[in-house]
């Protein structure tokens, strides 16, 4: 049985003010994000330190780092993409694996004296370094010779869209003797449907590359399981998320959201992608030849998140919406989420792996939010050009 | 003064061994007999408790959700009591439903005429009676649940029918059974009654549904979209669209009450019951199309605020999200909704609308508001 059989009675009555789940009515860890010490002093305990500390949505995983100990010490090998929304999953979790007490290498792909290499996460690697790690480079394709030989109980595969960029991985992996294959694929494959959730086992989109990469592994790992992610935030991440917000917010400029501002997606802290991997791998058994949704157990409204934004910066938002096109915008340039209900729920996990959320928004946006002013970012000079457009065209005045 | 009516002989309740009346007993071979039984239930096992007979009373019963509850009630053995006015039939044959299943049930079940609102007589008769066991799935204030617990000191459980719309609204969804709720709701009535019956220290289960549907549904939730499938008629949907609400079956709702009776993992608890996917508005007027074997109904949006349909409702569903996770019923209850969206809307179909049964009359004047003026500006 999963871990809601201790939930005792919730009836909570809150101010009509109060729109959080009951996490907001206990006293949280204050999580100081941008130290580079903290992820991996807190890390090296179990993960349940980093979840709320509430008696009834939360389990409390106090067994965490007994299972560590009872799964036995793993030596996990990441294959990471050197940029983009999912960089940031392997940083956290090679983190949370060595604070776990497993070994791991860490393989970006590329150069290690390339750009890419002088953003984050990269630029921090020597988290993962100073606490055992190893970081390696090159060429997925030829994988076995950059690792020089060494074996891996798990290797993931945190970087391939389609077959022709995993398959070296994979056959090598099993040629080496591999015994979980993990894979970072989307939740953006699955089929659009008006009845959401998109739950594991849903249909998905037949053309999408990582389709065919879950379908090989299925065929070649005996133990494998798929993670099926939405978007992050966390600190270190590649690719803007609620950045986004925070860029117009603090410019006191208009947001615009296309459409209604309705569509739900879906916003984890990387910290809970990284705990479903972690517990992937150390209930081996029960995760194998699975699929997980790797999200935050709620999803959010594209309006919720411009508010929820603005609420952690302390400022006010103003929300116009518009059709791309009607004014002839292309969403997906001008809007850095999917324009439509975007949703997956994590269920398998919950399931399967007993695993919990412990994303709070409201939380985790107010450290989004001090580390964006820390590096300075609200008063960096920037272009709002696509911005400008939309506005223009919905004749909407914009704060000079 | 309303009278009570037992149709037949009031039985003696049965020793339940795990009800609280065991601390009037002394000798503590019943006790070690209740240890023991306990011990002896696989993990997970549905509580060897629960097939014991228990003397059942359900506040209401004769309209939705007791149709169907009491049937399952009766079936496992209970000996179940409605407590209605009377003003509707206290039986009525199912559609689809045999003869001889019918007759089994009519002739089981008892009936206890009388108005709720009448609390002096709802605390005598249910004094006089006794009863292990209330469903409360009429109950709408807090007030009218007091006699009952008055009434009866010793009661084993009460079960009752909540809302999800307690929930507090929030851009952050699903409603989980933790999530805040909304003291100002319009059904603040419900979540005081949960109050209560927290305060009370009775042995109390809550089960909030959201839009519930399926044959003999009185609200026209379903039945809205096939009057308008069946006339050929264009569905108005108010703004998007792409609200996103969720349905649960009625008989699976049933499940649901009967699952937690005498069930020690639903003492004290909450649970949202309804369907396990939401649906968006658009997608709810295609799956009724799907349902009903209808084309691929014509959706027209609209703007409400351009509009004054003054006392009227032009659409059945709150203008906004809602809807619930289901997850910690499953997990905590192994309830898993037996109706998907498309075959319960079917069921609804073939068992009601589709046999030219509903409740309301169609009325199209607000349609009509609508598409006048989305034409007029159309042309």
């Amino acid at each position: 049985m999963a871990a809601l059989a201790s939930s005792s009675s919730s009836l909570l009555f809150t101010s009509p003010s109060s729109k959080l789940p009951s996490p907001s009515l206990y006293p949280l860890p204050r999580l100081s994000l941008p130290t580079s010490s903290f992820l991996s002093s807190s890390l090296s305990t179990s993960p349940s330190s980093l979840s709320y500390p509430t008696a009834s949505r939360r389990h409390s995983a106090s067994s965490f780092t007994v299972r560590a100990a009872a799964a036995g010490k793993k030596k996990v090998l990441i294959v990471n993409t050197n940029s983009g929304g999912h960089a940031v999953i392997g940083f956290y979790f090679a983190k949370q694996l060595l604070g776990s007490g497993h070994e791991v290498t860490i393989f970006t792909v590329g150069d290690e004296g390339s750009d890419k290499m002088k953003k984050p996460p990269f630029n921090r690697f020597s988290e993962i370094t100073s606490a055992g790690g190893k970081t390696v480079w090159g060429d997925p394709a030829d994988v076995g010779t950059v690792v020089a030989g060494a074996t891996f109980d798990v290797v993931l595969d945190n970087n391939g869209k389609d077959l022709d960029s995993v398959r070296p991985v994979i056959d090598w992996a099993k040629s080496a003797g591999a015994k979980q294959f993990l894979f970072i694929s989307s939740a953006g494959i699955y089929k659009p449907t008006d009845q959401p959730p998109h739950v594991e086992g849903d249909v998905v989109k037949a053309d999408a590359g990582h389709v065919g990469v879950e379908k090989y592994i299925a065929e070649v790992f005996s133990s494998w399981a798929i993670f099926r992610p939405q978007y992050m935030i966390g600190s270190g991440n590649n690719k803007d998320c609620e950045e986004w917000f925070f860029d117009r917010i603090v410019r006191n400029r208009p947001v615009p959201i296309p459409g209604s501002g309705m569509q739900l997606t879906n916003i984890a802290h990387v910290r809970d992608l990284s705990s479903m991997l972690t517990l992937a791998v150390e209930k081996s058994e029960a995760a194998s030849s699975n699929i997980f949704n790797c999200v935050s157990d709620r999803a959010v409204t594209l309006d919720g998140m411009a508010r929820l934004c603005a609420k952690a910066a302390g400022l006010p938002v103003e929300i116009v919406h518009y059709d791309p096109k009607a004014i002839g915008i292309d969403a997906k340039k001008a809007f850095p989420f999917r324009n439509m209900h975007f949703y997956a729920e994590p269920r398998a996990a919950k399931d399967i792996l007993g695993w919990e959320g412990t994303t709070n928004l409201a939380e985790d946006l107010k450290e989004r939010f001090e580390e964006y002013v820390k590096i300075g970012r609200d008063t960096k000079p920037m272009k709002f050009e696509i911005d400008d457009k939309i506005l223009e065209a919905l004749k909407v005045a914009v704060a000079v | 003064m309303a009278k009570l009516v037992v149709l037949q002989p009031t039985k003696q309740p049965p020793i339940s061994l795990l009800s609280s009346s065991l601390s009037h007993f002394n000798g503590t071979k019943l006790c070690q007999i209740q240890y023991k039984r306990k011990v002896c239930q696989p993990k997970g096992a549905l509580h060897v408790a629960a097939s014991s007979t228990k003397k059942i009373l359900i506040m209401g019963g004769t309209r939705f959700i007791g149709v169907f509850m009491s049937r399952l009630l009766v079936k496992e053995g209970h000996q179940v009591t409605l407590f209605t006015r009377g003003k509707a039939p206290v039986t009525q044959q199912l559609p689809g439903e045999s003869d001889s299943d019918y007759s089994d049930f009519k002739s089981k079940i008892l009936h206890l005429k009388g108005d709720r609102q009448d609390f002096e007589f709802v605390k005598s008769s249910l004094s006089a009676e006794g009863f292990d066991v209330v469903y409360d799935i009429n109950g709408r204030e807090a007030v009218e649940v007091e006699p009952i617990l008055e009434a009866l000191p010793n009661l084993e459980q009460f079960i009752y029918c909540s809302s999800a719309g307690v929930y507090l609204k929030s851009d952050i969804l699903p409603h989980c059974e933790v999530d805040a709720v909304d003291p100002k709701s319009r059904h603040k009535g419900k979540l005081n009654t949960e109050s209560l019956l927290e305060k009370s220290g009775v042995n109390w289960t809550s089960l909030r549904p959201v839009y519930i549907y399926g044959p003999l549904n009185y609200n026209p939730v379903e039945e809205w979209f096939f009057h308008r499938l069946k006339a050929g008629r264009p569905i108005p949907i108010p703004n998007s669209g792409v609200q996103i609400t969720q349905l649960g079956h009625v008989k699976d709702l049933a499940t649901a009450f009967v699952r937690v009776l005498g069930n020690e993992k639903a003492s004290k608890q909450v649970f949202n019951i309804s369907g396990d996917k939401y649906v968006t508005f658009d997608g709810l007027a295609k799956a009724c199309a799907k349902a009903g074997g209808f084309p691929e109904p014509e959706i027209v949006h609209y703007n409400p605020k351009e509009f004054d349909f003054g006392k009227k409702k032009a659409f059945p569903f709150r203008d906004q999200h809602f809807f619930a996770s289901v997850e910690k019923a499953k997990h905590v209850l192994g309830l898993k909704p037996e109706f998907d969206l498309v075959e319960g809307l079917t069921d609804s179909y073939n068992l009601d609308f589709g046999r030219g049964t509903y409740r309301k009359e169609a009325d199209f004047s607000t349609d009509d508001m609508i598409l006048n003026k989305t034409f007029a500006l159309q042309s």
